[in-house]
């Protein structure tokens, strides 16, 4: 057993075998249907948060059967790197089951969870994988910070930098991280919360930009966090494996984002969900996270609200809650945009079926991640409400839930309302949600209720347990 | 005109994915001197649009759509051999030079608007992800290209695809080209403000837009 599989990794990069890329993915086409069939693993779009712990647990050992097979393929090499099923078993076991994110008072533990679990959510908020615009992205940030409901910060991504657009690899990269972290930082002072975790900085596209988000005064710290992704499906390079030897080094907590593609190379819903626990497993002997992002995609329409991204939560979170310590997180992504009743609905679905999964809650995206500005405070909140509401929910119930809500917004999922920006929706002066996006959220929440969840009380019980 | 049996053996193993069985029908057709170009415009085009509608309409997902573009990779290949043998005129709709934009890895979407391309007749050169402006260019020049595609899905690379046509431009060779772009961080008010001929939000919808540029 090995706390650094740095050098390994690197030596089974340079001897593995090799195999040109489309052929990996080839063979990975035909290898998760046999394993889709060989474990049973059946998609019923009326049933989109399965109570069954058996094919569960055979979705986790087809997880593993196909990393086992497949490898992690590195890009950079062209090679696969192999591992036993004793090594992945025993870095699994040895993975971590809680992590303390943030420091001082403002800091959250986020510990295994267990499927049906009572134990509450981490929400983590930011514009997660939505870009912001230069002028509107300090206010976002702490439009998101100053929400007490939500535990962690995302510094999110701003594509240009006093007005020009940031070339990966230019000093513009280098620049523009370090004013997106300082923001992040100082949008957490200013919502007096200094030691909220902040969870990378999504700006930076190269290795370089991405470290260049570190520093210990103004800029992201040991008790913060960073990406590192896997490209779909089980890819790596060695600017990845880069980026998390030297974030291991320094101690800074490791974030394993992965992207598995709806209707990709996986297929369809079941094999996506194959692919997800796989990539789970190439996270933890790839990069030594302290937590995922679960963050399967639709191929054609950036989402997972719809019932197919749904049901990978549902059925991979249980996989993965029920065979490992592993802590990971939803990254739900909206067709809607910002200050519709759809978002609200599309978000509420996602947590739905993330909680009862046993999952936490890294953010919201709204329009796919596609539309400037849209992330606000407020359905962040939501997001957290709708979590706490969702503990202990058995999955029969959360399902009944989940088809009732996705009547709300699933009719207008292909040609989804746009929604309204950022300024259109807050009081750019006082940081104060605007009328209309408040009363949404209150009737959202009242529809909610109505229908048995206790999105009102949840979260105050929440607050007390922790001590808040 | 194509014997309708052999002309379903070939449609079956088109969308069934099956690269042998489609080498072996399109063999079986030339033999029964079937038309090799017919084959190609009345059979392969076709079944492949509507492999190609069923992947849009998410009947069907990415390993279908793959195979269906493998087999009729294999089966154009023997066809084109019988265009040649025959000294007739290849029946490419035209060369597209296609690739990911610099910085930006990401190239699932790139390798279905190829397959696309590819499967409705067009001749295209994949130069891959993360792609210099230069390389389109050199490119572009080396296959004698009617058309260059450019994809990026990160809005922090899609400058990159700002910078190639003005590389493009002044280098004189702006004209020589028509230059689409597309992919998830680009919209029609950016590819019309960077100077791009053409912009498709989908990878049928690039098929479209190549057809039109290539007036066909």
């Amino acid at each position: 057993m090995l706390s650094n599989w740095q050098t390994e990794i690197v030596k089974r990069s340079e001897i593995g075998p090799y195999l040109p890329e489309a052929e990996f993915e080839r063979a990975l086409t035909r290898l998760v249907p046999e394993l889709v069939r060989k474990h049973g693993i059946h998609y019923d779009p009326q049933v989109l948060i399965p109570s069954d712990d058996d094919m569960a647990d055979r979705l986790y050992q087809a997880g593993m059967d196909l990393f086992l097979e497949m490898g992690a393929y590195n890009m950079s090499t062209e090679r696969r790197i192999l591992f036993s099923r004793g090594e992945v078993e025993e870095a699994v076991a040895a993975a971590p089951s809680a992590v303390r994110l943030g420091e001082g008072k403002d800091a959250v533990v986020m510990c295994w969870r267990g499927v049906e679990s009572q134990v509450p959510c981490v929400v983590h908020s930011g514009p997660t994988g939505t870009p912001c615009s230069e002028r509107y992205h300090p206010l976002i940030l702490q439009s998101c910070a100053q929400e007490p409901l939500v535990d962690c910060l995302g510094a999110g991504s701003v594509s240009t930098y006093m007005g020009r657009p940031i070339i990966p690899g230019s000093p513009l990269e280098i620049l523009g991280v370090q004013r997106d972290a300082a923001a992040a930082r100082e949008a957490a002072r200013r919502a007096g919360r200094p030691g909220i975790h902040i969870n990378d900085v999504a700006s930076p596209l190269t290795c370089a930009g991405k470290m260049a988000a570190l520093h210990p005064a103004w800029g992201l710290r040991r008790s913060d966090a960073l990406l590192v992704s896997q490209l779909p499906e089980l890819k790596t390079n060695y600017d990845q494996l880069s980026r998390a030897a030297y974030l291991q080094a320094a101690g800074v907590h490791i974030v394993d984002l992965m992207t598995p593609l709806v209707g990709g190379l996986g297929g369809g819903a079941a094999g996506t969900a194959v692919v997800t626990v796989a990539c789970h497993l190439l996270g933890v002997m790839l990069y030594s996270p302290s937590y995922h992002i679960y963050g399967h995609m639709h191929l054609l329409e950036s989402t997972d609200t719809d019932r197919m991204g749904l049901w990978v939560y549902a059925v991979g979170g249980q996989a993965l809650a029920r065979n490992t310590p592993l802590l990971t997180t939803t990254a739900v992504y909206t067709q809607a945009g910002l200050g519709t009743e759809e978002v609200l609905w599309e978000i509420a679905a996602g947590t739905l079926a993330g909680t009862v999964a046993g999952m936490h809650h890294n953010g919201v995206g709204a329009t796919g991640g596609s539309t400037p500005d849209h992330t606000s405070g407020l359905e962040q909140r939501f997001y957290a409400q709708v979590a706490h509401a969702s503990l202990g929910v058995s999955r029969q119930t959360a399902n009944g839930l989940v088809l009732e809500i996705l009547r709300h917004y699933e009719g207008s999922h292909k040609d989804p309302p746009p929604g309204v920006p950022f300024p259109q929706l807050y009081e750019i002066e006082t940081l104060e949600p605007l009328g209309p996006w408040l009363d949404l959220h209150q009737r959202v929440l009242d529809e909610l209720a109505a229908m048995g969840l206790d999105v009102h009380g949840a979260w105050r019980k929440v607050r007390r347990e922790r001590g808040l | 005109m194509t014997d309708e049996r052999l002309a379903a053996e070939l449609k079956d193993a088109l969308r069934s994915g099956d690269a042998s069985a489609a080498v072996t029908a399109a063999r079986k057709a030339l033999e029964a001197q079937a038309d090799p170009l017919d084959l190609i415009r009345n059979v392969l085009v076709p079944t492949l649009t509507e492999v190609g509608k069923q992947f849009q309409e998410f009947e069907i997902f990415l390993p279908e759509l793959m195979a269906a573009g493998d087999a009729a990779k294999a089966a154009t290949v023997i066809l084109e051999q019988a265009i040649a043998a025959a000294g007739k005129a290849s029946s490419s709709l035209g060369t597209v030079v296609l690739g990911t934009v610099q910085n930006d890895v990401h190239d699932i979407g790139k390798n279905i608007v190829s397959t696309l391309l590819s499967s409705h007749g067009f001749r295209v050169v994949d130069i891959g992800r993360d792609v210099a402006p230069s390389a389109f260019l050199e490119a572009a020049r080396r296959e004698k290209a009617e058309i260059v595609a450019m994809s990026a899905l990160m809005t922090t690379t899609r400058p990159a695809a700002q910078s190639t046509i003005r590389l493009f431009e002044e280098v004189e060779a702006r004209d020589d080209f028509k230059i689409i772009v597309g992919g998830g961080s680009i919209d029609a008010a950016w590819a019309k403000a960077i100077g791009a001929d053409g912009y498709a939000p989908d990878a049928a919808s690039a098929v479209d837009l190549c057809r039109r540029l290539v007036g066909r």
